[in-house]
């Protein structure tokens, strides 16, 4: 370990003034946590998915016999 | 075979009990066949009125929604709300947001936003789920992309599209014709009468017929049932009559204290924009149900949405001091923590989510983000790529690409970086954060023309964000377009007025232009 130690050394300028210039960089938006959902919002968006497949089902089911009967 | 059957009736019972509702409504509907009861409370016939009002029950059971929770505004509501007291309200005496009041929120810096200018949450409920704009400025702003359209008033929304939606189900029709019913009849018999109630207002959304047989059967009971006053209530609520449900709920709770009743008054407040009033309310319902975790998590909801987070998570604290499985107050005090930098703790609320059986897309993407931010690299990627596999739909398959993003973004590695905002974009074309960093990387790229689109582009699709005006004024800035640099960097203020970059430029352009 103390080899290690001596290999690398920081260095500190022990006289005179460090200036870092601020550079503006541009921004990332920030990661995004997804928020979890109600039960009750579960519930309505099954039910809104179930009430939809049902509906567009029975409008298929309609075409066909209109197909049929001409 | 099939000589020794159940009676029907008790097997529908036992159905119903069981939760298997179409089942427990087809053997009703077998046994009123056989003794039709026709809609004549008058028959003395007890069997077919145990399954009327069984069907009844079963039929309201499946789409049933809990009311409380139920919320949603149309723009028609904001826009003509009668019942605003004034038009910009005192400090901390209202929801809506104004840009002063955003002082002591978390920074937009750290915490991303939603539309309506709050911090996001760690958990969505049917009425914060569309975030409703805080102004009448702010909801003719936000663009209309396929997951932001307000219904037009409340009245055309979700109720009635699943009220038509549940009788197209019916061949025959409804089970009950409305129009064709005796209200004063069946008022008079109280347990008939709640139970087509609930029917009525549930299940056909039909709110004036319900209000009808409410105020019947109030009358009958010489107004002495607190049930029936809490019903009138909802309906006053959902006609949008909301002093008038008021003083039915203030009366129901002088008969009888239930917690219900306070949760629907306290919705009411929130409605009419008194928060105040409401966090009273709730107070004042835990001293007579101390603990009551409904009334708890209600407080705490209000100062989230007061952009007060401090003292929500105190509230969310002490409601799993009561329910420690109560899955939002873990959520949100689990994102409080990652975004007040300690993904670590944030890491294990969650992971006691996964411990509790939540197992969706969101969890997993919250897990990975916090596992990489809590330098547990091996769990990362895993968590994604399961997140990924859970994916209910296209959004949300974008938002975990997104994500993704950031992490390829924090390993250096640009190219998975670009290819996951890309993805997220193709999955949801109107992904405005995507673009955003989509556009920071072209110009890492040195690609201008490609970030200026992109920019634009983010910023017409949210433009409550601060991140890319800021982004088009430095880039305008650097290929000397001052002035539209400057017409930028003004909306990035007004979005985000404590960003000191943006008001490092503003100076700086400012002096530009006093040069001239």
């Amino acid at each position: 370990m103390a080899e290690v130690k001596s290999m690398f050394r920081e260095v500190l300028p022990k006289q005179g003034q460090l200036s870092v210039e601020d550079v503006a960089t541009m921004v990332l938006c920030k990661p995004k946590l997804l928020p979890l959902k109600s039960l009750t919002l579960e519930k309505l968006e099954k039910m809104q998915q179930t009430a939809q497949e049902t509906i567009r089902q029975q409008e298929i089911a309609e075409k066909e016999q209109h197909q049929t009967n001409q | 075979m099939g000589s020794i059957e159940m009676e029907p009736l008790l097997l529908a019972w036992s159905y119903f009990r069981r939760r298997k509702f179409q089942p427990c409504a087809d053997l009703c509907t077998q046994v009123l066949e056989k003794a039709p009861y026709d809609q004549e409370p008058d028959s003395d016939e007890p069997i077919s009125q145990a399954a009327w009002i069984l069907k009844t029950r079963a039929l309201t059971e499946m789409v049933y929604v809990d009311e409380i929770d139920v919320d949603q505004e149309g723009i028609a509501e904001m826009i003509l709300d009668e019942n605003a007291i004034a038009q910009v309200a005192r400090p901390g005496t209202s929801l809506k947001l104004t840009a002063s009041s955003q002082i002591g929120g978390p920074s937009p810096a750290v915490r991303p936003l939603t539309q309506a200018g709050r911090p996001i949450t760690g958990f969505v409920r049917p009425s914060t789920q569309s975030g409703r704009p805080g102004t009448m400025e702010q909801a003719i702003k936000t663009p209309r992309t396929a997951f932001t359209a307000h219904p037009i008033t409340s009245s055309s929304g979700r109720y009635v599209r699943l009220g038509t939606a549940s009788m197209l189900t019916n061949p025959d029709g409804p089970f009950i014709n409305l129009s064709r019913l005796n209200l004063t009849k069946y008022a008079q018999k109280p347990k008939f009468a709640k139970a087509l109630f609930e029917y009525i207002f549930h299940h056909e959304n039909d709110v004036k017929n319900a209000l009808d047989l409410a105020a019947l059967s109030t009358e009958h009971s010489q107004y002495k049932d607190w049930w029936w006053k809490v019903q009138i209530g909802k309906c006053y609520y959902r006609l949008g009559m909301y002093r008038e449900a008021e003083k039915q709920f203030k009366s129901a709770l002088k008969q009888q204290e239930m917690v219900d009743t306070f949760l629907y008054l306290a919705k009411v407040y929130i409605t009419l924009d008194q928060p105040v009033t409401a966090l009273n309310l709730f107070k004042q319902g835990l001293e007579k149900f101390p603990g009551e975790v409904t009334l708890l998590c209600g407080i705490a909801r209000i100062y989230e949405a007061m952009n007060n987070i401090s003292s929500a998570s105190e509230y969310y604290k002490e409601v799993l001091k009561q329910d420690n499985t109560h899955v939002e107050a873990i959520a949100c005090i689990g994102s409080n923590h990652f975004y007040s930098d300690q993904p670590e703790i944030a890491l294990r609320f969650y992971r006691r989510l996964l411990q509790m059986g939540v197992y969706n897309c969101q969890l997993f993407n919250n897990l990975g983000l916090c596992c990489f931010y809590a330098q547990q690299y091996d769990m990362t990627l895993t968590s994604f790529e399961r997140a990924l596999s859970l994916a209910e739909n296209e959004e949300e398959a974008a938002d975990v690409w997104y994500n993704l993003g950031h992490i390829a973004v924090g390993i250096g590695d640009l190219n998975l970086a670009y290819q996951c905002f890309r993805l997220a974009l193709v999955n949801n074309n109107n992904h405005a954060e995507a673009y955003n960093n989509l556009a920071v990387l072209e110009m890492r790229k040195g690609h201008i023309e490609q970030a200026r689109a992109l920019l634009q582009t983010a910023s017409s699709l949210a433009p409550h964000m601060y991140e890319p005006h800021f982004n088009f004024a430095a880039l305008s800035d650097k290929i000397g377009d001052l002035q539209r640099s400057y017409v930028a960097a003004q909306k990035s203020e007004a979005a985000f007025p404590d960003h000191i970059d943006t008001q490092h430029l503003i100076k700086q352009l400012k002096q530009h232009f006093a040069m001239l």
